[in-house]
Parts: C-alpha cells; sequence; structure tokens
C-alpha cells in the first residue's frame, strides 16, 4: 500500500516531464472554452450598447483629462473640511468631559479614599489622563473621516481614483492605490496600513505600507497647527500671520508625499528590487451607498479598532511619562537624566533633550506629544505659576502662554521649524509599528518602516540646524 | 423587476420564521457551509445576510477580511458558515488560493456556496468550473441579479443549472432578494435531497488529457470512493505538497469515507463534527 | 561645535557609508565575496564546468577550469588534486573526466541552480540579468531536502527560464534538443528554447534585445557578419558570435507558426482585438493573474478608457473593467477585429 502511493508520486513527477511546463496554460484555456461554451447557450444580452450606460458616462467624467483630477481634489478636500469642521466641536467637549470633569472627579475619588499618592499618581494622572487624551483627540475625526471614506468606497469611486493617479505612482515604482492608502494615512497610519490589503501585488504593497507613515496623520495635524502658528505665525505681520502659518503646515504635509514618493521609488529600486510585483487595476461598477450600513461597518471595522488599540498603548505609556517626572534618582528625576544626557546630540539637530524624550516616551500616540513636552518643559526648569505638577500631562490656555512657556525651555525658530519636520519624520506610532508588524508578519519589514523615517528625520533636521546656524 | 423569485413569494420557504440568524453562536452545527466566489461578488453581503452579522463589505475587488465564520439556523438545522477569501482562481500558490482550496478539499464543506456575480458570468465561471472539480456538493448564488437585470443581461437559471449538475439561485443578496431560495437549496444539497452531479472541465489538450487519465485511473484503484480523482491528479501534476502530503498519509482515504458519511443520519454527522 | 566642522564631519561620514556599502565595489560586499569563495564553493564551480563540457561534447582541462574560475594556474592544480583525491574526478592525457559520484553531484549543485533561476523569475521581479548571479551564489547554500523544498513551492518546475530542463532530484536529465540559432536559413521559423547565460557580458545584450526562450524567429538573412531576424514583429540583428548562444527548435508544421504581432498596447479605445497568445516575457504570478482575469487565447478585448495622463488604459475584459500597464499588454498578441455592431 505505502509502495504504491509512494509509486503515484513518482508516476506523477515522470508525466511532468511529458506534459511540459506550460499545461497551466492549456488548462485555462480549456476551463474558458468550456466556461464560453456555457455562456453561449445561457446567457442572453439585450441591447449590449447601452448595458452600463451610466457607468461609461460618468467614467468620462471623473477619469477626463480635464475634470479627472479637479473632481478628485475637490472630493477630497470635501472629505477633509468636514473632518476638519466636524471634529471641532466633538472633541472640545470629550476633552472636557474626559480631560477635565471626569478627571477631577477620579482625582476627587481618590482623595477621599485616602489612596497613597504615588498610586494615584501613576494611575490617574499617568495612566487615565494619557489614555483621555487619546480618545478625546483621536476619535472624533476619525469617526467622521472614515465613514466618508468608506462612502466613496462603496460608491465605487475610489478604483478611478487609483485609475487617474496611477501614471504618477507608476513613475514611483509603486501602484495606483497608493494613492488611496496615502489618504487613508491623513487620517490615521494604522488604518492606512489596513487598507493597503487592496493592493495585492506583494512589492507595491510593502512599499504602500512602509511609506504611509509620510503622510501626516490626524494625531500630528494639531502639532504642525500649533507651532506653526507659534513659531512661524510669529515671524510676519498679524494680518499674514494666519495664511502664512496654514501654508507651512500645507507645506510639511506636501513634504510629506514628495518624500513617500522618492522613498516609494528608492525602495523599488534597492531593498524591494526583487518582490513580486504584478498589476491589474478592476473598475467595478457604480453602486448606491448603503449610508447606514457603511456609517456602522466603518465605525466598527476601522474607528474602533484602531482606537481600542490607541487605548492599549496610551495607558501604559502615560504609566511611564508619569514615572519619568516623579522617580528620582540622588534626588534628580528619570527624565532629567535622560534629557541631560540626550540634550547636547538633540542641540546638534536642532531640537532639543525635552522633545526628543517626548518623542520616546509619547510612542503610543503623536496627539500627546505636546502635553508631554509642555511638561516635561515646566518640570525639567522648575518653572512656577504653570503646569499641572510633575508627570500630570496639560495644555495651555491660550497661544501666548504656550509660547511664553516654550521660549522659557530655550525654543527658538530653528526649534520649531525643526519639530515640524521631525514631527513629519519619526517613527510610526506604536498602533501603527503592531498593525505593519501584523500585516506583514515580518520583523525585518517592520524594523525598516520604523528606522527609516527616523534617520531621514534626524538627517533632515541636522542639515537644516547646520545650514540655519551658518547665516 | 424581482421576477426571478416573485413567483414563489408566498411558499412554505419564504417565511422568514424558518431563519433564525446565530451571528457568531455556533455551537453544535450540523452542518458546514463554505462561502467562495472571486472577489467583490457580494460574498460578504450574502455572508451578513445569512448570519445576521455585519461583515464590512466593499465595493472594491480586494480583500477586506481574511476570514470569517458565523452561523445560522435553518429548518431545524444549524448551519455553520465560513467566508473564504475572493479569489479569481484555485490553481495558484497565492495564500487565498491556497486556503480557499485547502479547505474546499479538506475542510469538506458540507456545501460550498458559490457566489457568482452574474454581470460577468463567464469570468466568474473560471472559478465555478474549478469549484466543482474539487467538491461534488455546490449551490451556485448568481447574485448581482438586480445589476443583470437593469443591464438587459438575461440568464437562463435552468439551463445553467442543467449545465453545471447543481442548484443556481437568482439573488440580489443587497436587497435580501432570493436569500430564502438560497437556503432552500443550501439545505437540500447539504442533507442529500438534491444530488449534484457537477460539470468537469474536459481538458483539450491531448498530453495533459493522457497524463491526467493515468493518474486518476491509479487513484482510483487505491482510493476507490474518491470523488474527485481527476482534480487530485491534476494538483499532483502540479506539484501541491497538500495533495502529496494527504496520499501519503491516508488522508485521502478518510476523505472517501466521510464523503459516505455525509449520506448518513444527521447523529453520526454531529459525532463527526464535535470531535 | 561650530556648523561648518558639523556639516565636514557629516559629509566624511557619509562618504564613509558609501565607500563601505556601495553595491558591488563597496568593502562590505567584496568581504562578504571573499568569505563566500570557499573550498566547497571552488570544488562544486569546477564539477559544474566538467559536467558543462561533458553536456557539449568539449574536452575539459586544468587550464579550462582555471579560465572559467577565474583562479590562478597553482590553485587550480591544487583543486583537481583534491577533486581526484575526493574520487570526483579522473583524468586521461590532461583531460578531465567525472565519474559518476563526480557527475551526480555536479547534477545537484545544478538542479538547484537552475530551480534558483526558475524561482527567481517567477516569484519575484529579480531581473532577468541577475539571475544567473544570484543562482551562483544560492546554488552553494541549499541541502537537497532543501531543494526539494524550493522545488515543491515551486511546482516542481521541469524548465529553467533560460530554456534548460531541471535535473530531478535523482538526477536524471533528458536529452539536449535543438540546434544553434547560426545554423538557420533564410525563411526558417522556429522557438527559442535557450540562452546561454555565460558569459555575463554577451548574455545581457541579448536579453537586452528583448529575446527569451519560447519566442517565435523568422529568419530573413544569414551570413559570416551577421544574422538578422523577425522576432515575433520587431527586426532584430546579431553577430554569429552572439547568435551561437542561442538554442532554437524548427517549427515544420504551418499550422503553428504564428503570423501576425500586433500588441494589445497598440489598441486604441473603441477598438477590439482578439488575443492570439500570452508571451512567454510574462511569467510567474504576472501570467497566471491575466489568465485568471480572461486573457487567454480566443477573449475578445476592447479598449474601453484611458486615464487623464494618457498612459493607462483600461479594457473591457469578459464584461469586467480592467486597467492594464503597458509593460504587460506589450507582450499580448492580438489580431484586430472589426467592430459590426
Ligand atoms: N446592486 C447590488 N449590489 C450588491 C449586491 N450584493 C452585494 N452588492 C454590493 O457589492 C459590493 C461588494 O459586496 P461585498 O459583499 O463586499 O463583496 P465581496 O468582496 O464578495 O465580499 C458592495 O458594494 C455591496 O453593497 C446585490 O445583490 N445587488
Ligand atoms: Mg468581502
Amino acid at each position: 500500500m505505502v509502495n504504491k502511493k509512494e509509486e503515484i508520486v513518482e508516476l506523477a513527477n515522470n508525466l511532468r516531464w511529458e506534459v511540459g511546463g506550460n499545461f497551466h496554460d492549456s488548462l485555462m484555456e480549456s476551463i474558458y472554452k468550456e466556461a464560453g461554451d456555457i455562456v453561449k447557450k445561457t446567457v442572453r444580452k439585450k441591447d449590449e450598447k447601452h448595458a452600463f450606460g451610466f457607468d461609461k458616462k460618468l467614467d468620462k467624467i471623473v477619469t477626463n483629462k480635464w475634470t479627472g483630477f479637479p473632481i478628485m481634489f475637490i472630493l477630497l478636500a470635501i472629505v477633509f473640511w468636514i473632518t476638519v469642521q466636524g471634529s471641532n466641536y466633538p472633541s472640545q467637549l470629550l476633552s472636557s468631559l474626559l480631560v477635565g470633569d471626569l478627571y477631577e472627579t477620579l482625582k476627587g475619588f481618590s482623595h477621599s479614599l485616602a489612596i497613597p499618592q504615588w498610586i494615584d499618581g501613576l494611575l490617574i494622572d499617568g495612566g487615565y489622563l494619557a489614555m483621555a487624551w487619546v480618545i478625546s483627540v483621536m476619535l472624533p475625526p476619525m469617526a467622521i473621516f472614515f465613514p466618508l471614506f468608506t462612502l466613496l468606497e462603496d460608491f465605487g469611486y475610489l478604483p478611478r481614483v487609483a485609475f487617474n493617479m496611477d501614471s504618477l505612482f507608476r513613475k514611483a515604482g509603486a501602484h495606483g492605490k497608493q494613492a488611496l492608502t496615502m489618504s487613508m494615512g491623513f487620517g490615521c497610519n494604522a488604518a492606512g496600513v489596513i487598507a493597503t490589503r487592496v493592493i495585492d501585488s506583494p512589492r507595491e504593497r510593502l512599499i504602500a505600507i512602509i511609506t504611509n507613515n509620510f503622510s501626516l496623520c490626524n494625531g500630528r495635524w494639531p502639532t504642525q497647527i500649533l507651532i506653526a502658528t507659534i513659531f512661524i505665525g510669529g515671524l510676519v505681520p498679524a494680518n499674514l500671520a494666519g495664511i502664512i502659518s496654514a501654508g507651512a503646515v500645507v507645506g510639511v504635509a506636501v513634504l510629506g508625499v514628495v518624500l513617500s514618493l522618492i522613498t516609494s521609488w528608492g525602495l523599488s529600486k534597492t531593498v524591494l528590487k526583487g518582490e513580486a510585483s504584478t498589476f491589474n487595476l478592476e473598475l467595478p461598477p457604480y453602486r448606491p451607498p448603503r449610508v447606514l450600513q457603511t456609517l456602522y461597518t466603518s465605525l466598527i471595522d476601522r474607528t474602533l479598532i484602531v482606537l481600542w488599540r490607541a487605548i492599549v498603548f496610551a495607558f501604559p505609556a502615560g504609566l511611564v511619562i508619569w514615572s519619568v517626572a516623579n522617580i528620582h534618582i540622588d534626588g534628580i528625576s528619570l527624565a532629567d537624566y535622560f534629557i541631560n544626557w540626550i540634550d547636547p546630540f538633540a542641540i546638534l539637530i536642532g531640537l532639543n533633550g525635552i522633545i526628543l524624550l517626548a518623542y520616546v516616551i509619547a510612542i503610543p500616540a503623536n496627539e500627546i506629544v505636546i502635553p508631554t513636552i509642555l511638561m516635561l518643559t515646566v518640570v525639567h526648569f522648575g518653572l512656577h505659576g504653570v503646569g499641572a505638577g510633575a508627570g500630570v500631562m496639560f495644555q495651555t490656555d491660550s497661544l501666548s502662554a504656550t509660547k511664553q512657556l516654550l521660549e522659557a525651555g530655550g525654543w527658538t525658530v530653528l526649534t520649531g521649524v525643526n519639530l515640524m519636520l521631525f514631527s513629519l519624520l519619526h517613527n510610526p506610532c506604536s498602533t501603527t509599528i503592531y498593525t505593519i508588524y501584523e500585516e506583514t508578519k515580518s520583523i525585518k519589514w517592520t524594523a525598516l518602516s520604523t528606522f527609516l523615517p527616523i534617520v531621514m528625520g534626524i538627517v533632515l533636521c541636522f542639515l537644516v540646524a547646520q545650514i540655519w546656524q551658518l547665516f | 423587476m424581482n421576477s426571478f423569485n416573485a413567483n414563489c413569494e408566498n411558499c412554505p420557504v419564504h417565511n422568514a420564521n424558518n431563519l433564525v440568524k446565530l451571528g457568531i453562536d455556533m455551537k453544535d452545527f450540523d452542518f458546514v457551509i463554505a462561502l467562495a466566489g472571486n472577489p467583490n461578488t457580494g460574498k460578504s453581503t450574502v455572508f451578513n445576510a445569512l448570519t445576521g452579522l455585519r461583515q464590512h463589505t466593499g465595493n472594491w475587488p480586494g480583500k477586506t477580511v481574511t476570514r470569517a465564520e458565523g452561523g445560522f439556523e435553518f429548518n431545524g438545522h444549524k448551519y455553520k458558515i465560513v467566508d473564504l477569501p475572493g479569489t479569481y482562481s484555485l490553481l495558484s500558490t497565492s495564500t487565498d488560493e491556497e486556503v480557499a482550496r485547502n479547505f474546499i478539499l479538506f475542510g469538506q464543506p458540507d456545501v460550498t456556496v458559490i457566489v457568482a456575480d452574474a454581470t460577468r458570468l463567464e469570468r466568474n465561471l473560471n472559478l465555478i468550473l474549478q469549484v466543482l472539480e474539487i467538491t461534488d456538493r455546490a449551490v451556485l448564488c448568481l447574485n448581482l441579479m438586480d445589476e443583470a437585470e437593469r443591464n438587459g443581461i438575461e440568464i437562463d437559471i435552468r439551463t445553467l443549472s442543467k449545465e453545471l449538475g447543481i442548484p443556481v439561485v437568482p439573488t440580489a443578496a443587497r436587497q435580501k432578494e432570493g436569500i430564502p431560495d438560497l437556503l432552500q437549496y443550501i439545505d437540500e444539497v447539504a442533507t442529500g435531497k438534491y444530488k449534484c452531479k457537477p460539470r468537469r472541465i474536459k481538458k483539450r489538450d491531448p498530453k495533459l488529457q493522457k497524463a491526467i487519465k493515468l493518474l486518476s485511473n491509479e487513484l482510483k484503484q487505491l482510493f476507490p470512493n474518491l470523488p474527485n480523482t481527476e482534480w487530485v491528479a491534476l494538483r499532483l501534476l502540479e506539484g501541491d505538497q497538500e495533495i502529496i502530503k494527504a496520499i501519503k498519509t491516508g488522508e485521502l482515504e478518510h476523505l472517501e469515507r466521510t464523503e459516505l458519511l455525509s449520506n448518513a443520519s444527521d447523529s453520526i454527522k454531529k459525532e463527526k463534527v464535535t470531535i | 561645535m561650530n556648523p561648518q566642522t558639523a556639516l565636514l564631519i557629516f559629509g566624511m561620514g557619509m562618504l564613509l557609508v558609501m565607500f563601505l556599502f556601495y553595491p558591488e565595489k563597496g568593502i562590505y560586499y567584496r568581504w562578504k565575496k571573499a568569505i563566500l569563495s570557499t573550498e566547497r564553493v571552488l570544488i562544486e564551480d569546477a564539477l559544474k564546468h566538467l559536467y558543462d563540457c561533458e553536456y557539449r561534447k568539449v574536452n575539459c582541462t586544468l587550464q579550462s577550469i582555471a579560465g572559467n574560475l577565474e583562479i590562478s594556474s597553482d590553485k587550480a592544480a591544487k583543486l583537481v588534486q583534491r577533486l581526484e583525491s575526493l574520487r570526483l574526478i579522473t583524468s586521461e592525457n590532461s583531460n578531465l573526466f567525472l565519474t559518476p559520484d563526480g557527475r551526480s553531484y555536479a547534477l545537484r549543485v545544478i538542479r538547484v541552480h537552475r530551480l534558483w533561476e526558475k524561482f527567481l523569475a517567477d516569484e519575484t521581479s529579480v531581473p532577468e540579468i541577475d539571475w544567473h548571479t544570484q543562482a551562483e551564489l544560492k546554488e552553494h547554500k541549499l541541502t537537497p531536502a532543501q531543494a526539494n523544498a524550493l522545488a515543491a513551492k515551486i511546482g516542481n518546475p521541469v524548465i529553467d527560464p533560460h530554456g534548460d530542463p531541471i535535473p530531478t532530484s535523482e538526477g536524471n536529465l533528458p536529452e539536449h534538443v535543438g540546434v544553434l540559432l547560426t545554423t538557420l536559413k533564410t525563411n526558417d521559423v522556429a522557438i527559442i528554447t535557450h540562452i546561454e547565460d555565460e558569459p555575463k557580458t554577451i548574455y545581457s545584450q541579448i536579453i537586452a534585445l528583448g529575446l527569451h526562450p519560447g519566442m517565435q524567429i523568422r529568419v530573413i538573412e544569414n551570413s559570416q557578419t551577421r544574422i538578422v531576424f523577425d522576432a515575433e514583429g520587431d527586426e532584430k540583428i546579431l553577430a554569429p558570435s552572439f547568435a551561437a548562444n542561442i538554442t532554437v527548435e524548427l517549427i515544420r508544421d504551418e499550422e503553428e507558426i504564428q503570423k501576425e504581432f500586433n500588441t494589445l498596447s497598440n489598441l486604441k479605445p473603441g477598438e477590439k482585438a482578439e488575443v492570439i497568445r500570452i508571451s512567454n516575457a510574462l511569467r510567474g504570478q504576472q501570467r497566471r493573474r491575466l489568465m485568471d482575469l480572461g486573457v487567454v487565447p480566443g477573449t475578445i478585448i476592447s479598449a474601453e478608457m484611458v486615464n487623464p495622463s494618457g498612459d493607462l488604459i483600461a479594457y473591457r475584459i469578459k464584461d469586467a473593467v480592467i486597467a492594464l500597464r503597458k509593460n504587460q499588454t506589450d507582450h499580448i498578441f492580438v489580431k484586430n477585429i472589426e467592430d459590426n455592431d
């Protein structure tokens, strides 16, 4: 019996020589021949000319030489505009609720129970606060952005965007669909990385994953806007400040897109040169989107899952943030040790030790980088009258107060500019890193996606700082 | 417009009470159903209509979820349903196709429901014919019938069913049309009331034909009850490791035995499943 | 630190990195190559060379080994001694021959080499010109068991991408068939079955012409100085010394000769065509995916629309609208058909 089994396998091995290498081709031909026969007997098309007439007409417009791109940019602009406008109010509400009222209540509660101060600090000032911060900044824009995007997807418009953009991405060695995963990245890089599943070519998918971090995500926009308003807007007369600082933020985002294309090109020519690559882009028929179902699934599938991961990572980060500011060795806090140690290097690249420390410990979410920087600045320089205590993240009430505080921490225009660059070019947040690992199942690609932007950021900040000082 | 199932609007199977959506509660199921199909044909929509779950659906030919499972109860039988990755074919080495192929062969679903796009039947037939090579218990869910009708595409369901040798159910899953018929046929095939006679592909290349005949004759001697020797022979030629392993370890014999089991009573079936 | 010094140090650092890691010339690359050229590698390369001589029915000597492996005669002599003591080769008036053990060893190495080339061709995007080089490194690294696993993974192929047969794990290999391109007469039609991948300089020029196994050619002129032929619609010219590296098989059956070489990429929006064949230049995943989508001989395809930049065309293939890039449609042969509705 066993011999017989081996014999069959052996027979197959020998037959393979006779059949030749290309029998797969002839098999596919047989299958399609048969399919054709069946279709001939069973399918009748009336009026083939006018079938899918609506699709054809709409496609003429959205892929037209003159109207294709404007329609695309207007639609994307509308999505972003609704997201920004729509999330303002809920964000404030959530913030005053979670970071304000609930925080106070929790503090009061723990005081009434006489819980030891360090436990109270660690859990409430550290863990809880970081979590609350992330939720209030992250949830509203995501809950608006993703459903809108999903509606466009459900309608069938997104593949047309890929079709329109493919020329540019092909030149960068990437897939047209990367235009979409990049756009998703502007909402959230982790969601952008998940969205790369629609790219079915292995190499182009990896490229899209590794470069997604160059899309300035929703967690980084507030940082950009704040710093640009303070440092760049401050350079010009008040009536121009708004437009110039907005221009600077957009400039950074565009720089991100350009770097993402350049990096894609570089990757496709070097480390990813050998990965398999195929291309086909199916343009499905348009379908009326189902609004309610879309709202539900995009909330569950994208927003909540990403949010959940952020919370899981944010809580421990809050613990660390509080600890480094509160654990002292020989009277010096851990934070100060690190800041003093890294400061010379940080100055060399036009930043400071506090910023680097903030980026290290706030790795779970870009949203808490600025509050962490403010807290560390107050603690490190022993400033009085501001802040909420060691290890407690906070926001100031006004721009000018933030500006004063940062200047007291030794910030210059160069620090501001470099922070904007570094905020664009540093490691992805831990949620995104984790997602990249989940999607690629490869330590190598996860490490590359993590360290490539950091190295680029350090080099760019260094060059800017040194050249700045030349003049 | 909904002519394709209007004729049966008030027959008993259309009583929605017969369908109990179980969501992800899949304990003690009697039958396993696999859901196969090209990407973007409405597989997830069918899955959701059957289970009451809300898998992400999207108008994108690309995978959004890897594998989903759910359950429902119909006519007193509990079903577990597995949404396989959407693929264009089952012949290549890509992970998606491997998962789908191996599940249909080794997972031994009691029914494989193939969801096809009625507006692109010819291309979908590529996958349909391949699935029919592997299994002889399948139902074709001809979805997106509303789109087909809107665009003047008429499909002769009865002839198609005769050609393929399996039940063909026209549906518009998004509007939940045709789902009751689909359930009915799933039930009939699962319980063995409906005997499928799946169409098998005629290999036109004489050299390939000869090789497959030779191999499948050998296989028939070794595994007399194996229903799909030609497919196994083909996979052997392609050097499919799973198949070679299954031959060497005798797992294929196991497949033929359960082939017999499926005709036996439900209670035996249940035992097999819970082991 | 003042900015000048900082930038200077940075610049020097970058230069150092370049110096260390520059592809092919950098120190790291050379060092890696050096540690790879161990005794095992020399032995295996020598056996391969001897097998090649045997297959082509020419004589092999110590000198030819030295030349082929790019080592000194002294070193080659030592190597030959070592091979003889291992009973892998024997010598007879300065001609060297493989023993049965040596032959089966050589075949094992060749098997890995060709399997790896097939893997690179089908499952990766490594450029054609690098297949051989990478396989040269890989062939010394895989154990027979690993080679079998690799073969299984890629479907136990029988022919490598250069058209050479891949030895089975038992070391079987079919007879050498085909004739050299140089032997063809005017108007002969043939299929390329093999392109010799060594030396690299000649090989790179042949593939730069876009020639590949599976391609149909028709000889236009064959003289002392050059061979002119039509390769699937394009005229190519080769010097006889280059053409001698190409093996072909004559097509005698008039039916099998393909006469039209219009490609899908020439189809303008609104036009229709029928697929005749997918060129062998589309391999592996790319080829399979196209066939899955219904691009098989006999399929009617119409060009549907062009993207705004004018370089991506969407086609209607079996009722689905699918955009394909030019680098694919260039390799799909079609014949135009009149639109008569
Ligand atoms: N008009 C219509 N649209 C449908 C039908 N079934 C599914 N769809 C839509 O087709 C698209 C793809 O569906 P989905 O279930 O995600 O397909 P899958 O990729 O096969 O899982 C979605 O936009 C669905 O809303 C149907 O019967 N009629
Ligand atoms: Mg789906």
